[in-house]
């Protein structure tokens, strides 16, 4: 039954996540009054990209170059076996909260690694930028999950999904809802990927099956976070959780849209500082918590 | 049969030591094969040890005036000693294979006589010190085993930084062996009536502790100097990133991977099987391990030099094993029964893990340093076309300490965060903490992988493939991160046994459902699903989004015809990082500063002190003042 459920859980996840970021291309060209493409705009660019030859740059490190991608997306995935998205399923014993942060932590670092050896200077600019992002973001990660588990008395989702109704858990999803939208490379945070500076940084020298390999686990990590952040909201149990749930998701497209809409680039200093400072936030979040609100 | 087992180790290594102190050159091939025998010997005692515990009994002295202490020398093994012996045994196996080769490339430069006699002698006191089941005789070995081990690091003897780096070795743990010997003494003559034998301090000294706090303190504050000097706690950690550098790249992997467990080792014996459970020393142990592995893996971004970022890192790990073994001892003795062995099981799986990834990681720094002769992360670059097996071992290596799943890292350290994020206590900080340098280790090793492997160099380097004596041990090393990381079963089994056999028994069943690790309402983490389903939907992606036809074109060079002539050195990968976590490094700077500051002080002291006692009466008189001095002072302590 419950293998069932994640292979459509997945299914899900691998249709919707272009759809969505289609959604989310038609709400910005509004705000800024454009027509906009449609909504399937996204998935008609992935199946072209996923058609076309790929290049492999001279002096590259082949191997690792040409299968980075491919980890990149399976790592992400994996990451789905253990979120629930469109129905509830519960396989814990697979992982838990720590096991989702690292396959992300993965997916990050093969990303990287195959920018690193496509010998590319702009690529290796961005790839240095995407790290010190990555860290930063962690330090703000790394105290709203022990906040969480706090809470929770657990890092299990069975225990987590949905969060009791605390002033902490309130203010630690807050925070949670900021590294999404950080982790998700959008304005103003996409400082590794900037296009305008240096050229889309690490897929810089990626093209066809490559890039769409790699756009395609970007929209997949910014469905798995949006679905983990519902997760804590929504009840498990509740007979309307599907529509709570894809109501949600258009609720948060709609949010982040619409900020990134709205905001220029960050530079990468202005960025880890501001990461910093949501931390020492997170430290009182902590705090409070502990104390039992 | 079983309990003779014990000697043969230590026969071959004496044979060994002896045949090394010839100058021909076939003799480091004889020290290196009989040291793998040796190892091989060990690695089967520590299996027989986990089955049935070894002893062994001499009567040395013959004599009842003696210390009864030294006049038994006593060998045993329990599963404790069998697990670190098991580390010592694999490590020193790999090393002894990589030196054949490795070494050959100092044969015109240096005295050969100083590896292949100490080599062996170092590795021999290692195996006493585990096998040994005495506190006076242990304090012997582990003496010896400083004072061997310094002559290693000072191998180079023609390099003044080598010579420089193994004295400052030798005099902090020198000066760190005093407080354990001040700890072996006070234990013996207050507590156990001239015995050291660790069964009988085991059942006398808990029960004396737990009536005197004062001494239990005063004793666990030199045993966390003593101990903490040698496995490179911070502050007392500063002989580490100057030392293993220095070493012979086979060395600086048993310096790394063995000796600086043995204190853990120590630790384990100590804080649990000889003390009482207490909730502040627990709280003490962690609060070091997190500022271990903050300071030392922040500091290990800064570093440009192959193998001192990797001597950071060991601090940085380090830092991981202490404070899981701190977090265990807290949460035990404030009712998280259950936590608290498994923040302990995450101890020892993290102190053998990092035996496995950084012994590898020193080899394959070993092996770039071999092929190019270089270990500055700015000048290399590219390597992985031409060294291929390195760079795969090197990345599986760098995969493991950053913690990625499925490697092996990350089982120990999915362990420590499920035994420390969910209470709600100060140990969630430090896991949290944890969680966030694991990010900042990643960086790195991204850093030091891509530096060395990917990145296209400065000026082209040539380099070729090491021989195969030498990638061999890397590619075991890397199996052994691999098959711990996917079927971590096995190591849980014998670290449940090991913990066992110093009196904390750890409920299996409950932890291992199969295929998972679970915590009980906590977490669960299936090493097995998760690394089947990475590997089957990477290979269905590779098969149904097939890349072969991929067209070779030269990298984009914003349209110029010419190259563009940037790469970013080492230095510069986190440079915004770094500045906005500008305090960290302030904060350090300043300690240091205070510390050379002491330091002088002391120096003007001295020399003052000897200019003061120039002629025989002013140095009569002076010593008086002194005598006099410490007579107050332990009068102030008798009353």
């Amino acid at each position: 039954m419950n293998i069932i459920f994640i292979a459509v859980n997945l299914a899900f996840a691998l249709l919707i996540a272009p759809v969505i970021d289609g959604f989310e291309r038609k709400i910005r060209a509004r705000l800024q009054n454009r027509q906009g493409p449609s909504i399937l705009q996204t998935w008609w660019d992935l199946i072209k990209l996923l058609k076309r030859p790929t290049v492999e740059p001279q002096g590259s490190i082949k191997s690792l170059y040409k299968l980075a991608p491919y980890i990149t997306f399976t790592a992400v995935l994996t990451a789905y076996l253990v979120v629930p998205t469109l129905l509830p399923s519960s396989m814990n014993f697979i992982g838990d909260f720590i096991v989702v942060v690292y396959l992300l932590g993965l997916a990050t670092l093969s990303f990287v690694i195959g920018a690193f050896s496509s010998g590319n200077p702009y690529a290796q600019i961005g790839s240095n930028r995407e790290v010190s992002l990555f860290m930063s973001e962690e330090l703000l990660l790394a105290l709203i999950v022990s906040t969480i588990a706090v809470i929770g008395k657990s890092l299990s989702f069975e225990q987590l999904f949905p969060l009791p109704l605390r002033i902490s858990s309130a203010l630690a999803l807050i925070l949670l809802f900021v590294v999404v939208y950080v982790a998700s490379a959008r304005l103003p945070f996409d400082i590794a990927e900037a296009e305008p500076e240096i050229i889309e940084g690490p897929l810089i020298e990626y093209s066809g099956k490559h890039l769409g390999l790699l756009e395609y686990s970007i929209f997949l990590k910014r469905l798995l976070l949006y679905s983990l952040l519902l997760n804590f909201i929504i009840p498990i149990q509740n007979p309307i959780r599907l529509v709570c749930y894809l109501i949600g998701i258009v609720i948060l497209s709609v949010i982040y849209s619409t900020f990134e809409a709205y905001y220029g680039r960050f530079r990468i200093d202005q960025a880890v500082k501001l990461m910093k400072k949501l931390s020492a936030v997170a430290l009182v979040v902590w705090i409070i918590a502990v104390v039992g609100w | 049969m079983g309990t003779q087992m014990l000697l043969i180790p230590i026969s071959i290594l004496v044979i060994a030591a002896l045949v090394g102190l010839s100058k021909a050159k076939i003799v480091l091939k004889i020290v290196s094969t009989l040291s793998a025998m040796a190892s091989v010997a060990m690695i089967y005692v520590g299996i027989l040890g986990f089955r049935t515990t070894l002893e062994l009994k001499y009567n040395l002295f013959n004599s009842s005036s003696l210390f009864t202490s030294l006049n038994w020398l006593v060998f045993r093994v329990d599963s404790l000693s069998a697990f670190f012996l098991l580390i010592l045994g694999i490590l020193s196996l790999c090393a002894s294979i990589y030196g054949i080769k490795y070494m050959e490339k100092y044969f015109d430069k240096e005295d050969m006589r100083v590896y292949t006699f100490n080599y062996p002698i170092f590795l021999l006191t290692m195996y006493l010190v585990l096998i040994c089941w005495d506190l006076l005789w242990f304090i012997i070995f582990w003496e010896l085993m400083s004072l061997f081990s310094q002559f290693l690091v000072a191998f180079e003897q023609s390099e003044e930084k080598a010579v420089k780096a193994a004295f400052k070795y030798f005099c902090m743990t020198k000066a760190g062996a005093e407080f354990i010997i001040l700890v072996v003494v006070l234990i013996i003559l207050k507590v156990t009536n001239f015995n050291g034998n660790y069964s009988e301090i085991a059942s006398i000294l808990p029960v004396y502790l737990s009536a005197h706090p004062a001494m239990l303190y005063a004793l666990t504050f030199a045993l966390l100097i003593g101990f903490g000097v040698k496995a490179a706690m911070i502050p007392f950690h500063s002989w580490l990133p100057d030392a293993h550098p220095e070493a012979p790249s086979n060395v600086s992997a048993l310096l790394s991977g063995v000796m600086i467990k043995l204190p853990i080792y120590m630790m384990f014996r100590f804080f649990l099987g000889f003390f009482p459970k207490d909730v502040n020393i627990g709280l003490v142990i962690a609060s070091f391990g997190v500022i271990t592995l903050f300071f030392g893996t922040m500091y290990a971004l800064l570093q440009t030099d192959s193998k001192r970022l990797l001597a950071y890192h060991s601090v940085g790990q380090i830092g991981y094993v202490i404070l899981a073994l701190g977090a265990g001892i807290y949460l035990i003795s404030s009712g998280y029964e259950l936590l608290g062995k498994v923040a302990l099981m995450a101890s020892l799986y993290h102190t053998i893990n990092h035996a496995a990834f950084k012994g590898l990681l020193f080899l394959t720094a070993g092996s770039v340093i071999y092929t190019t002769g270089s270990r500055d992360l700015n000048y290399l670059g590219g390597l992985a076309k031409y060294m291929p097996l390195t760079a795969v071992s090197a990345l599986i290596g760098a995969l493991s300490i950053a913690g990625m799943p499925p490697f092996n890292g990350f089982v120990s350290k999915w362990m420590i965060y499920m035994s420390t994020l969910p209470t709600p206590t100060l140990i969630s900080l430090f896991g949290a903490l944890a969680l966030f340098i694991s990010a900042v280790t990643t960086a790195s090793f991204i850093k030091y992988f891509t530096a060395i492997f990917t990145r296209p160099p400065a000026e082209e380097i040539e380099a070729k493939e090491v021989p195969s004596s030498m990638w061999i041990p890397q590619i075991l090393l890397a199996v052994i991160c691999i098959i711990f990381g996917i079927y971590p079963f096995f190591p849980l089994k014998m670290i449940s046994s090991a913990l066992g056999s110093i009196g904390i028994t750890v409920n299996l069943d409950a932890l291992i459902v199969y295929p998972s690790i679970v915590v009980p309402k906590v977490g669960s983490y299936s090493p097995i699903i998760i690394f089947a389903f990475l590997l089957i939907s990477t290979l269905m992606a590779l098969l149904l989004i097939p890349s072969r036809d991929s067209v070779v074109v030269s990298i984009w060079r914003t349209g110029r015809s010419d190259d563009l002539n940037v790469s970013m050195p080492a230095e510069g990968y986190y440079k915004d990082f770094e500045e906005a976590f500008s305090e960290i490094y302030v904060l350090g700077g300043t300690s240091k500063r205070a510390v050379q500051k002491v330091a002088k002080i002391g120096r003007t002291f001295g020399t003052n002190f000897e200019v003061l006692s120039y002629d025989l009466d002013s140095m009569l008189s002076l010593a008086m003042v002194l005598i006099l001095i410490l007579v107050v002072v332990l009068g102030g302590v008798g009353l």
